[in-house]
């Protein structure tokens, strides 16, 4: 019966939904190839650009930090190197200094001692000369005063010079041969003590 | 007429008075008339039937750029998605604006879910646009059979799935042939670790699931889906239709359950739309790696 | 209208019958196909992203058997 009624029903046979029309073919590949182009050419480029923006974005800031880390750790390495150095310089300039102070002691030390030995030597020098000078007045005097002595003594003056003098040096040199005995003794104790 | 065999049942004739027990045969009768074209005349209930997907020609009669209903509808369907998404690229920033969130998840869900998923990085780019334009047109098309007045979905009718199934179907033949030819059709006929007498079974049925298969059943899942959506709508809302305004009595209150199994399905319908997109876009990347891949 | 002629008319639309019954094998696949992903998600939920979208595939693989079924429909009344 039914199938008698669909028959009735419908005059031309019942469309089949697996079979496509061409007016549907087409309408479809012109919705499909406009929906395709307007994505390919359109929306995902801009879509692309913009996750590239991010990207560039989100990298520029990673970079900046880089960069920022990066000068930090130059200077800190700049800065340890000149503290390097500063060290450095420091030790050789207390290497230096410690030289120097040794150099200009003993320098000092030196021309200490060259001139206690001037000094020394000068004094030994003038106390010889002084020595001289009063071993010399002394026998003058002391003829003199010899003589005078002598005069007074026998009462009579020793007119003849050429006599009296001849004494006096006799006697001088009695007198001197004994004194540089005792000198040149004492003289060679003094300056073993002094040494 | 939102349903085109909606239609009231002509009261005119003296069989609509059924006594109760009539109402239950008519009801069986519903039940088996579901895909059948139930213009039975008799002034019982009038299920959906296939009709519906070939509404009257508007433009062009006569002509391969006849336009009808859902012509009309794709069309609206590929205005509101270019119309989406020209708002939402149209001035893109790094700090996106609300429009540009929209239409920046959507097209994230493509690219990250599905292409970059499944084929990589490299891959993945290169056929972003295609993978993108199945999945938007498939999802606008299909969204278009709950919305009030439009009522029926833009891939119920067998031209935009087939057309997109024989595209996918082509495209992962020409990834696969790009890469390899030889190796393509070594390994999608003749799979490796197989023992070579098994053959003679193997390469048939490899032959018969690669490349005839995969294409029909890409074209039928959609279609299928959304013709059976759209009838499984029409019956409860046409049910209830029938029960408030032409049953009697207790079976009113049928009407009430019928209402409410349709409001379900509507929702069920919007899950139905975007997961049949999203399978639609999923299953042509799956194929394109399938084919791109070393051995399977 | 008596029984006899509902009978007849069940007779005559049996491939909503045979889409019934072509409907069981996909049913149970399709709820085979979730439960396993269920347990293994359960399992190591860290895995669930990828399970899902290897669930759907699954799901779409096996749902096509049903629709196949309905277009069986159509591919054999005319």
């Amino acid at each position: 019966m039914l199938h008698a009624v669909i028959a009735a029903a419908t005059e031309e046979a019942a469309p089949n939904p697996l079979i496509p029309e061409i007016y549907d073919i087409i309408w479809s590949a012109v919705c499909f190839v406009v929906i395709l182009f307007f994505f390919w050419k359109f929306a995902l480029p801009k879509m692309q650009k913009l996750l590239d923006d991010r990207a560039e974005a989100i990298e520029g800031n990673i970079a900046k930090a880089d960069d920022a880390q990066r000068k930090a750790e130059a200077a800190l390495e700049q800065y340890t190197a000149q503290l390097v150095g500063a060290r450095a310089e420091a030790g050789q300039i207390r290497d230096q200094a410690r030289t120097d102070g040794q150099r200009i002691v003993a320098e000092h030390k030196e021309q200490a001692s060259a001139e206690a030995n001037r000094i020394a030597a000068t004094a030994k020098t003038q106390i010889e000369a002084e020595r001289q000078a009063a071993v010399v007045s002394l026998r003058s005097e002391v003829g003199t005063l010899a003589i005078d002595l002598a005069s007074g003594v026998i009462g009579e003056s020793l007119t003849d010079d050429a006599k009296a003098s001849a004494i006096v040096d006799r006697f001088l040199a009695e007198l001197e041969a004994t004194e540089l005995e005792a000198t040149s003794n004492a003289s060679t104790a003094s300056t073993a003590g002094k040494n | 007429m939102l349903y085109s065999v909606v239609n009231p049942p002509p009261f005119v004739d003296a069989r609509a008075e059924l006594t109760a027990p009539k109402q239950e045969k008519a009801l069986l009768e519903t039940a088996v008339n579901l895909l059948v074209p139930s213009a039975t005349g008799d002034g019982e209930f009038h299920g959906p039937s296939i009709n519906e997907f070939f509404p009257d020609v508007i433009f062009f009669a006569d002509t391969p750029f006849e336009i009808n209903r859902i012509i009309l509808i794709r069309f609206l369907s590929v205005a509101v998605l270019m119309l989406v998404f020209w708002l939402g690229t149209r001035r893109m920033k790094v700090i996106p604006t609300r429009m540009q969130s929209i239409a920046e998840m959507g097209l994230d869900f493509v690219r990250v879910n599905i292409a970059e998923d499944l084929l990589g990085k490299k891959d993945g780019r290169r056929f972003l646009p295609l993978l993108t334009t199945i999945f938007f047109m498939v999802l606008f098309m299909n969204v278009t059979g709950i919305i009030p007045f439009l009522n029926i979905a833009g891939t119920s009718v067998i031209g935009v799935p087939l057309l997109l199934g024989v595209i996918s179907y082509g495209t992962f033949i020409y990834a696969g042939v790009k890469k390899s030819p030889a190796k393509f059709f070594r390994n999608s006929l003749f799979p490796p670790g197989v023992p070579p007498a098994l053959y003679i079974i193997v390469t048939p049925i490899e032959f018969i699931s690669t490349f005839l298969v995969r294409p029909v059943t890409l074209t039928l899942r959609l279609m299928m889906n959304m013709i059976v959506g759209h009838l499984l709508l029409v019956l409860f809302f046409s049910a209830t239709h029938f029960f408030f305004f032409t049953a009697d009595g207790g079976f009113k209150l049928f009407g009430a359950g019928t209402l409410v199994f349709g409001f379900a399905f509507t929702l069920f319908e919007v899950l139905i739309a975007v997961l049949q997109a999203y399978i639609f876009a999923l299953l042509t990347a799956v194929y394109i790696q399938l084919a791109l891949a070393e051995e399977h | 209208m008596d029984s006899t002629t509902v009978l007849a008319e069940l007779t005559g639309n049996i491939a909503t019958v045979g889409y019934g019954l072509a409907a069981i094998g996909p049913a149970i696949g399709v709820g085979i196909v979730v439960g396993k992903t269920i347990e293994g998600v359960a399992r190591q939920p860290e895995l669930a992203g990828r399970l899902q979208v290897l669930m759907y595939i699954g799901i779409a693989f096996t749902e096509a058997l049903a629709f196949i079924g309905i277009a069986t429909y159509f591919i054999f009344t005319n």
